[in-house]
C-alpha cells in the first residue's frame, strides 16, 4: 500500500507547529548562548548564536557568588518531599470530600477554596510567626510543609473522585471494608493519572516558589534555586552573561527531568479528565 | 577555600561548638552578601577569638530583599540581636522604636571613645539626642573620567572649579556618535535628583521638613538640565540607547567619558577598565554638592543579648582587625578617623586622586529622609521617570510630585 | 454506600481529612484569617498594632494608586487571557490531528511551563532588550523597528503579557488536548457527512463540546492572573512610570516597602472580593451550561 502523500492541510499544520516550536525553544538557545559569551560578544548586532570566543567564566562567577550546587540539592529535596506529601494529603482529603458525607463538609471545602484567592504576600507574616513559634525557622520542614498542602490539589482530586463510578468500591463495601481501606487499596490505584497530574503541578509550584523560601531561610545552607537566582539578579543586574549562566543552572536540571519524564507527565495530564 | 566550603565549615564549627556558657549574637546583614562573606567570616573569627564567650551567627539577604525579610522577622517577634541598616531606613526604624539606645552601654564602656568615628557619620545614626546605631561604613559619589578619551579629544581634565557649563562644553567635545562614545552620564532618578538640585541651591523640603519645595524654580531648572543632557544636547545616552547595560559597563567599555558614580566602583574599574582613569569633584551649578551614603549597625530593642550584641558591633565597626579586612577587600569605607587606618586606603594605586573621596565629604548632602521614605522615593521616582521619557515637562512632573508628596509628609 | 456506621464514618473522616485539615488550617486558613484581622488595623510591622476599623478599606477604595493598579491588572488580563486561551486551543486542535511527531511538539510546547518564573523573567528581560535583544532583532529582519519594550510605558505591559503567554500556552494546550479526547470522533464524522465545513464543524460541534474545558481554563487562569506578581517583580518592578504595577505588586510594596501591613491586607481582601465575584459568575455560567447539556 502506498503511503498517502502529505495533504496541503498537513503541510500547513507542520509549518505552524514548527514555527511555534521555534518560538518556544529559541529563548532557551539564546540563554545558553549568552551564558557562554564574553561581554564584548554580547552587545553586538546582529546577535551571535554561536559565541565567537566562548568562555566559561560566567559559570565560574555564578558559583563563586552563590553555592548553586547546594541550592540545587535543597530545591530537589524540598520539591520531591513536598510533592509526595501533597499528593497523599490531597488524595485522602479529596476522596473524603467526594465520598463521605460529614457535618461541615461544604463549609470546610469553601474555606479551602477561599485560601486560593488571597495573595500569599499578606499571609507571609502570620505564617512566618507560626514557623518561628514552632522553632522551625531555617529548617527543611518549614520549606516543605506549607508546600505539602493545598486547596487546588484537594479540589482537583475531589472532582476526579466525584466523576469516578462507584461500582468497584461498592463491591469492597459488601466485603466489609471501610472507607480508609478502600481508599488505600482501590481509590489510590484508580486515581493514578490524577495523582500524576497533581504531582506535576505540586513539583512545579514548589520548585519555582520564591517568596516563602526567601523569607524562611536565613543562610545559604538552606536556600533554594530561585532565591539564589534572585541573589544573582541583585548582584549582577546588568551582567546578562552571568544572569543567563545562573538561569541555565536553574533551568537545566528540571528540563533534564522533564525530557526524561515528559511522556508520563503529558499522558497523565491528558488522561486525568482535567477540565 | 571556596565560599561554599568556608560557609559550610563555619556552620559546622557553629554547630559543634559548646553552647553552654556562651551567648550567641544573631546578626543580619545585606552588605556582606554575596561578595564579602569570606571577609565577614574572618571578622567574626577575629571577634570570637577576642571574646571566647560570644558566638556570632549571621543571616544575609541581597539588598533588594533585605528589608522584606528583616521586617517580617521583627514583626514575628524574632528580631536578630543586631542588624545592619542604611541611613535612610535607620530613621524610620529608630522612630518606630525598633532600636535599642546604645547610650547606657557606651557610657558603661569606659575603655571606649566614640572619637574613633567620623563625627558627621556617627551623628547620622542618632535621633533626638540618643545614639541608636554605630556607623559601619560610608561611601559617596564623585566624577569618574576616562583620561584617554580626554587626551584624544584634546580636552583638559575636570578640575574642582568646573561648573555644569564647563562640564557640558567638555561633554560636547567628547561625544562621538561614530565611535559610540558619550560625553557625560548621570542617571535620572531620585538619588541623583536630590543631589543635583542641591548643586543648584535647591532642596526637596524646607529646613524643618514641614513644607514641600519640590517644584521650586531652582529644582525645575536642575531637572531641565538633567533631561537636556539626554534629549537636547545628546551628550548622555537614553535608557533605550543604554539597552540594559549598566553605566559602569559602558564606562569600562570606554564609551562614557565622565561618569557620576559611587566609589564602590573602584575595585571593578581598577580590575577591568583597560585605560587610564581618575576621579574629580563633581561640577555643580551654583553650589558644590556630593552624595553621602552611610551604613550603620544597630541593636534590636527587644534583644536579650544587648551587651554582647553591642560588643560585636563595636568590633565590626571600629576594631583594627575589622577595618583592615574591610579596606583590603574594598568592602566599602570604614567611617573611622584614625589616619593610620585610612592610610591603607589612600595608598592603594588606582585612582590616583583618592583624596577626592574625603574632599567630597565637605559638601556632603544626606538623603532627605522623612518617615514615609519609601513612598517618597517611589512617588518622586515615578515623576522623574515621566520627565525622563518626555511624558511630562520638568515643571509638570515636579508639580505633580509635590502634590503627591504633601499628603504623606 | 452509606452502609458504614456513623462511628466508622467519623473515624474515616478523621484519618483521611485530619492531616489535610491540620496542615491547611495551620499554613493557610489561619494566616488568611489573621490577614483579615490585620486589615482592620494600622500596623507597620515594627511598632504595636493599632485598630482603626474600616479606615483601610475606605482609603483603599479612594486611592488612585489602587485604581491604577487595578487598571493595569485588568489590562494584563485583557491581553493575556484571550490570547493564551485562543492560542492554546488552536495548538490543541492542531496537535489533536493524527500526525507524525505530535508527541514531540506536545513536549516542546510544555517546556516553558516547567521552567521557573524567576528564570523565565530573566531570560525574557534579556530577549526584550531594545537594542541587543533577540525579539527586536527578529522584528528588524522583517523591516519593523521594535519598541523599547520594558523601558517604554506604552509597551512594558505588552512585554509582560508576551512573556506570560509564552510561558503558559503549553499548559492550556495540554488541558484542551485532554478535553478533545472526550469528544467522540463519530460526532465530527457525522457533521462532515452533513456537509459541514471545517469551520462549521469547529464552531457548532467541537467548541460547544469543549465548553467545560474552556470554563475550567479561564477560571484558573483568571484567578492566577488577578494575582500576577513574579514576572512583574523581576522584569519591571512595576515600572516604568508605574505602567506595570499590578494589584499584588502594590500589595507587596505596601506591606514590605511602605510598612503598611494593615493597608496591604485590606487591598488583598478587596482583591479577594473581586476574584470571588468573578469566580462565582463563572460558576453560575458553568451550571447553566451543564443544565443545557442535560
Amino acid at each position: 500500500m502506498a503511503r498517502p502523500a502529505l495533504r496541503p492541510a498537513d503541510v500547513a499544520t507542520y509549518a505552524v507547529l514548527a514555527a511555534g516550536a521555534l518560538v518556544m525553544l529559541l529563548p532557551f538557545v539564546w540563554m545558553v548562548s549568552t551564558s557562554f559569551k564574553t561581554g564584548e560578544a554580547t552587545f553586538v548586532t546582529p546577535p551571535q548564536f554561536i559565541p565567537a570566543n566562548p568562555t566559561t567564566d560566567n559559570y565560574a562567577r555564578v558559583f563563586s557568588t552563590v553555592p548553586m550546587g547546594q541550592f540545587f540539592v535543597n530545591s530537589l529535596f524540598v520539591s520531591v518531599t513536598s510533592t509526595a506529601l501533597m499528593v497523599l494529603n490531597c488524595a485522602m482529603a479529596g476522596y473524603a470530600f467526594a465520598r463521605i458525607r460529614f457535618p461541615g463538609r461544604e463549609i470546610l471545602f469553601y474555606a479551602y477554596l477561599a485560601t486560593l484567592m488571597i495573595p500569599q504576600q499578606v499571609t507571609l507574616v502570620p505564617l512566618f510567626a507560626l514557623m518561628t513559634w514552632l522553632g522551625w525557622g531555617n529548617t527543611y520542614q518549614a520549606l516543605i510543609l506549607p508546600a505539602s498542602f493545598g486547596a487546588f490539589g484537594t479540589f482537583l482530586l475531589r472532582q476526579f473522585f466525584l466523576r469516578l463510578p462507584r461500582e468497584v468500591e461498592e463491591a469492597a463495601f459488601i466485603d466489609g471494608a471501610g472507607y480508609v481501606r478502600i481508599f488505600f487499596s482501590i481509590g489510590l490505584q484508580l486515581a493514578r493519572p490524577a495523582l500524576a497530574t497533581l504531582a506535576v503541578f505540586a513539583f512545579m509550584a514548589s520548585w519555582n516558589s520564591f517568596l516563602w523560601p526567601l523569607i524562611i531561610t536565613s543562610n545559604q545552607s538552606m536556600m533554594t534555586l530561585p532565591v539564589g537566582l534572585s541573589f544573582l539578579n541583585g548582584r549582577y543586574a546588568t551582567d546578562w552573561n552571568v544572569l543567563m549562566a545562573g538561569a541555565v543552572i536553574g533551568t537545566l536540571p528540571i528540563l533534564a527531568v522533564y525530557v526524561f519524564a515528559q511522556k508520563y507527565i503529558i499522558q497523565g495530564l491528558a488522561t486525568t479528565g482535567l477540565k | 577555600m571556596t565560599k561554599l566550603t568556608t560557609t559550610l565549615a563555619a556552620l559546622l564549627l557553629l554547630g559543634t561548638s559548646p553552647v553552654a556558657a556562651e551567648t550567641t549574637v544573631r546578626y543580619m546583614t545585606f552588605s556582606a552578601a554575596p561578595d564579602y562573606l569570606d571577609e565577614l567570616d574572618a571578622t567574626i573569627a577575629a571577634f570570637e577569638a577576642a571574646h571566647p564567650d560570644i558566638d556570632v551567627s549571621y543571616e544575609t539577604a541581597s539588598f533588594n530583599d533585605y528589608f522584606t525579610k528583616l521586617q517580617t522577622v521583627i514583626a514575628a517577634g524574632q528580631a536578630p540581636d543586631a542588624f545592619e541598616l542604611n541611613y535612610e531606613n535607620f530613621v524610620s526604624f529608630a522612630s518606630k522604636g525598633a532600636l535599642a539606645d546604645l547610650g547606657p552601654l557606651m557610657a558603661a564602656d569606659s575603655g571606649f571613645s566614640t572619637a574613633i568615628y567620623n563625627p558627621t557619620a556617627l551623628a547620622a545614626f542618632s535621633q533626638a539626642g540618643k545614639q541608636y546605631g554605630l556607623v559601619e561604613s560610608f561611601s559617596n559619589v564623585v566624577l569618574f573620567y576616562n583620561k584617554d578619551l580626554f587626551d584624544k579629544a584634546g580636552v583638559a581634565y575636570p578640575s574642582a572649579d568646573w561648573t555644569w557649563k564647563e562640564e557640558l562644553e567638555a561633554a560636547q567635545k567628547l561625544t562621538d556618535a561614530a565611535s559610540g562614545a558619550w560625553g557625560s552620564f548621570a542617571p535620572i532618578q531620585f538619588w541623583e535628583f536630590y543631589k543635583t538640585i542641591a548643586q543648584n541651591g535647591g532642596a526637596m523640603f524646607n529646613a524643618d521638613k514641614t513644607e514641600v519645595t519640590l517644584d521650586s524654580p531652582a529644582n525645575v531648572e536642575a531637572l531641565q538640565w538633567m533631561v537636556d543632557k539626554v534629549a537636547r544636547y545628546r551628550v548622555t545616552p537614553s535608557d533605550a540607547e543604554m539597552a540594559g547595560q549598566g553605566d559602569g559597563d559602558l564606562f569600562k567599555a570606554g564609551r562614557i567619558a565622565m561618569l557620576r558614580t559611587g566609589i564602590w566602583m573602584f575595585g571593578d574599574f581598577s580590575a577591568n577598565a583597560k585605560f587610564n582613569w581618575d576621579i574629580a569633584l563633581e561640577p555643580g551649578n551654583t553650589a558644590k554638592a556630593h552624595h553621602f551614603f552611610a551604613n550603620g549597625v544597630a541593636v534590636s530593642a527587644n534583644s536579650a543579648n544587648q551587651q554582647a550584641a553591642y560588643e560585636w558591633l563595636k568590633f565590626l565597626t571600629s576594631s583594627k582587625e575589622a577595618v583592615e579586612i574591610r579596606i583590603k577587600a574594598g568592602w566599602e569605607l570604614p567611617a573611622v578617623t584614625d589616619a593610620s587606618y585610612v592610610q591603607g586606603y589612600l595608598d592603594q594605586p588606582a585612582p590616583e586622586s583618592r583624596e577626592v573621596v574625603f574632599q567630597a565629604l565637605d559638601t556632603a548632602v544626606t538623603p532627605p529622609v522623612i518617615n514615609n521614605w519609601n513612598q517618597l522615593t517611589d512617588i518622586v521616582g515615578k515623576e522623574l521617570e515621566a520627565a525622563k521619557l518626555g511624558q511630562k515637562t520638568p515643571q509638570q512632573a515636579l508639580s505633580d510630585a509635590a502634590a503627591a508628596v504633601r499628603p504623606i509628609l | 454506600m452509606e452502609a458504614v456506621s456513623g462511628r466508622g464514618r467519623l473515624i474515616a473522616v478523621l484519618v483521611l481529612v485530619g492531616p489535610s485539615l491540620v496542615g491547611m488550617t495551620a499554613f493557610y486558613i489561619l494566616p488568611v484569617l489573621s490577614s483579615l484581622v490585620v486589615s482592620f488595623a494600622k500596623w507597620d510591622l515594627l511598632s504595636p498594632i493599632r485598630w482603626i476599623g474600616l479606615a483601610n478599606y475606605a482609603n483603599a477604595l479612594a486611592d488612585p494608586a489602587v485604581q491604577q493598579a487595578l487598571g493595569n491588572t485588568v489590562t494584563f488580563i485583557a491581553g493575556y487571557l484571550p490570547t493564551v486561551v485562543a492560542l492554546g486551543l488552536g495548538l490543541a486542535l492542531l496537535l489533536n490531528r493524527r500526525l507524525k511527531g505530535r508527541t514531540f511538539f506536545r513536549a516542546v510546547y510544555f517546556v516553558p511551563v516547567v521552567t521557573s518564573w524567576v528564570a523565565v523573567s530573566l531570560i525574557w528581560k534579556w530577549l526584550l532588550n531594545p537594542q541587543y535583544g533577540l525579539v527586536n532583532y527578529a522584528l528588524s529582519l522583517i523591516g519593523i523597528q521594535g519598541p523599547g519594550w520594558l523601558f517604554d510605558p506604552a509597551w512594558a505591559m505588552a512585554g509582560v503579557v508576551l512573556t506570560s503567554v509564552w510561558k503558559d500556552v503549553g499548559f492550556v494546550t495540554v488541558i484542551y488536548l485532554a478535553g478533545l479526547q472526550d469528544i467522540p470522533e463519530s460526532l465530527g464524522e457525522a457533521a462532515a457527512l452533513d456537509g459541514a465545513t471545517t469551520w462549521q464543524k469547529f464552531r457548532f460541534v467541537i467548541f460547544p463540546m469543549l465548553a467545560p474545558t474552556t470554563i475550567f481554563v479561564t477560571t484558573i487562569s483568571l484567578i492566577s492572573s488577578f494575582q500576577v506578581f513574579d514576572q512583574v517583580f523581576i522584569m519591571t518592578g512595576g515600572g516604568p512610570v508605574g505602567a506595570t504595577t499590578t494589584m499584588v505588586q502594590l500589595i507587596y510594596r505596601n506591606a514590605f516597602s511602605y510598612s503598611a501591613m494593615g493597608y496591604a491586607s485590606a487591598i488583598s481582601w478587596i482583591l479577594f472580593a473581586l476574584i470571588f465575584t468573578v469566580t462565582l459568575v463563572q460558576n453560575l455560567l458553568q451550571k447553566r451550561l451543564d443544565r443545557s447539556d442535560g
